[in-house]
């Protein structure tokens, strides 16, 4: 087992960074994700870990082992790969006896551990079938096997999950997610799915366009996003931003949405960090965590669209440039063009810097 | 009781019997519509074939002032046959063929793999250098005949080469020691007909998925177990068909070397093909020439039918 550091990575391609500065922190035995749309810079950061590719700037050590120069196959970490990457050519026992056989381990001992691996991940019976006729959940199977075998101290999955259809993805995030406490090893999961991190990972590291956006556990990253960014990308649907100024009221300091109104008064701490400055900030808070004002005091929106998903009911609310969602039980009587007044859970409200994006008063509950 | 078996055989067949009248009918369609190409086909394959097989069973020459169709009056029955059978000179020919063929190919094919090895990387003037590398291949094989002609010569430019490397004075006679014409023969044909492999292999090359490669790195195969577990079984069947395209022009040889060594000296370079050209057009005993190629014929099927039995044999198995 093995701890990661990551430290001040770059990497540029010619002209364009894929990552810029990255400094992250794998625990021995942690499942961390890097979540972020395509192209921010994830899959670049495991193929640094794995060694396919070189780091233009900055290091990287597994536990206190620098693997700078060291060739990915000498790393002795476990991959695996989008399309999983199995030895069509070659029998389930073949593909999982592939790495031992590579480092000339005696026969005997070979069997034992295919043995063994097929037996943990129930392969046993499909042992002699050749591995191109298989289906995509045994692929996935004998993918992490023919790693597993290796006992590897890191295993980095490669967004296993995207050539999954979605009813399956559930049973496969479980499996997974078993896998990994039966194995115990440093995993790095890359995904661009927030459910998949959500479910599995211990930490999720979010991604964009090459920079680090924040490290948490699901909970902090959803409850407490670092930036725009991460309120808007985590959660579905993410998070309301209602552009607006700081104004003060005789029973606190309160945001002035404009044509929405004057939301409640804010919590203490964030009044405090807000009177400091007076700049336009972004009034943000979950569609999950708004009521209906029974007291008529809140944001007042039109509804423009009903959304009705089965368990639950999302309205979608606007006026002037600023959209709002909300999410409601499947019961809520509504139409489009009725007028609805919102109000958000006050401790659920975060406020965000317009100027740089970042999120104002510091983490909370 | 019988008649009613009949009608209940009857009702039962019924359905089939419409099944297979509207096979019928398509089938008919089918047939009307590729008429014209199987005409074609024919008068391409079939009817030569048959004109050969008739002309082999007879001792008829174009000297003899008969049409070939006359030929049955000089019907000999399978002599020319039973003469092929003890022909010294076929037989020579034969295995001077089988020489070049096992040596040619397999050199092509080592030189060929080597070649797109290091091609399937990424170095600097790549696309230049590949250029270089398939043009012997465009070359009209006359040309590369006489070209090799002239590089062969006692006073030519390789004996040139050689002499100013030793510092003597060199002058082999290339094309006209027996051993020397033979290996100066298969040198031409390694080299027209290496880039033809290069190119096939090539193709199977960057064809391997390059995750698989990357994934046995990882689990810390070196670059010799990479290619000999990964590379090439992925790249069996493309590598049975480029050594089947050339064993089976190998096979042919011809232009190049005729024009090079003529067969000879004497017959040491004289492989099937030009045995047969020689017989043509030297002897003009034109019954046996047709019992020769249809001899060489039936045995390069019977080959590539096992050949082709195989290749079917790798495709189920890769399916």
């Amino acid at each position: 087992m093995s701890a990661i550091h990551l430290q001040n990575l770059v990497k540029t391609f010619g002209n364009f960074t894929a990552l810029k500065t990255m400094d992250l922190e794998i625990a021995d035995g942690e499942f961390m994700a890097l979540l972020g749309p395509s192209g921010c810079g994830k899959s670049t950061t495991m193929n640094m870990i794995a060694g396919m590719e070189e780091p233009t700037e900055g290091r990287i050590l597994f536990g206190d082992r620098d693997m700078t120069g060291v060739p990915m196959g000498r790393r002795g970490v476990g991959f695996v790969f989008q399309n999983y990457a199995i030895f069509t050519h070659m029998t389930v026992r073949q593909n999982l006896a592939y790495g031992p056989r590579m480092h000339g381990k005696p026969k005997a001992e070979i069997d034992r551990r295919v043995g063994a691996i097929a037996e943990l991940l129930q392969l046993t019976p499909l042992l002699d079938r050749r591995a191109g006729r298989l289906s995509v959940n045994i692929l996935q199977r004998v993918a992490i096997g023919r790693s597993a075998i290796m006992e590897p101290a890191i295993f980095l999955l490669d967004e296993p999950l995207s050539n999954v259809d979605a009813a399956f993805r559930a049973v496969m995030r479980t499996e997974l997610k078993h896998l990994q406490r039966e194995f115990r090893q440093t995993m790095v999961y890359v995904t661009h799915d927030q459910l998949e991190a959500m479910t599995m990972a211990d930490r999720i590291a979010v991604m964009d366009h090459g920079v680090l956006q924040q490290v948490g556990t699901p909970i902090e990253v959803y409850n407490n996003p670092a930036n725009v960014f991460v309120a808007k990308f985590i959660g579905a649907p993410g998070m309301n931003l209602i552009p607006g100024r700081p104004a003060e009221s005789d029973r606190g300091l309160v945001v002035d949405l404009g044509p929405l109104g004057v939301t409640p008064p804010l919590p203490d701490h964030l009044a405090a960090a807000l009177r400091r400055s007076n700049a336009t900030v972004l009034y943000g808070f979950r569609p999950e965590q708004a009521a209906i004002a029974e007291d008529g005091e809140g944001l007042t929106l039109p509804v423009t669209f009903v959304e009705r998903i089965g368990a639950r009911t999302i309205v979608h609310m606007g006026q002037g440039g600023s959209a709002v969602k909300a999410v409601f039980d499947n019961n809520l009587r509504v139409a489009v063009g009725e007028m609805m007044v919102l109000a958000p859970d006050a401790a659920s409200v975060r406020i965000f810097d317009v100027a740089t994006g970042k999120a104002v008063g510091g983490r909370h509950g | 009781m019988s008649a009613l078996t009949a009608s209940e055989a009857a009702m039962a067949k019924s359905t089939p019997e419409a099944a297979i009248n509207r096979h019928d009918e398509s089938a008919r369609l089918g047939f009307r519509l590729t008429l014209p190409a199987q005409i074609l086909v024919l008068f391409i394959a079939v009817f030569p074939l048959l004109m050969q097989l008739y002309i082999s069973l007879t001792d008829w020459s174009p000297l003899s002032g008969l049409d070939w169709w006359g030929a049955w009056e000089l019907w000999n029955g399978f002599a020319n046959y039973s003469d092929l059978a003890s022909d010294n000179r076929f037989w020579g020919a034969l295995w001077r063929t089988a020489v070049v063929m096992v040596v040619c190919v397999p050199a092509e094919f080592l030189l060929g793999l080597a070649l797109a090895t290091l091609f399937a990387d990424d170095f600097p003037g790549k696309r230049f250098f590949y250029s270089i590398l398939l043009m012997p291949m465009m070359v009209v094989p006359a040309v590369a005949g006489y070209m090799f002609f002239m590089l062969f010569q006692s006073g030519g430019p390789l004996n040139d080469i050689l002499s100013t490397l030793t510092g003597t004075r060199v002058a082999i006679a290339w094309l006209s020691d027996p051993t020397l014409a033979l290996i100066a023969v298969m040198i031409a044909d390694i080299w027209q007909w290496t880039p033809l492999m290069f190119l096939i292999l090539l193709a199977g090359l960057v064809g391997v998925p390059q995750d698989q490669i990357k994934a046995a790195t990882l689990l810390g195969a070196n670059p010799w177990q990479r290619f000999t577990t990964i590379v090439l079984p992925k790249m069996k069947t493309i590598i049975i068909i480029a050594l089947a395209i050339r064993v089976i022009e190998n096979f042919k040889i011809f232009d190049t070397l005729y024009i090079m060594t003529g067969g000879g000296p004497g017959v040491a370079t004289e492989t099937i093909s030009v045995y047969i050209y020689k017989v043509t057009t030297q002897d003009l005993i034109w019954g046996y020439v047709a019992a020769i190629a249809l001899a060489i014929l039936i045995v390069l099927s019977i080959a590539t039918v096992f050949a082709m039995k195989r290749m079917a044999a790798v495709r189920e198995v890769r399916a």
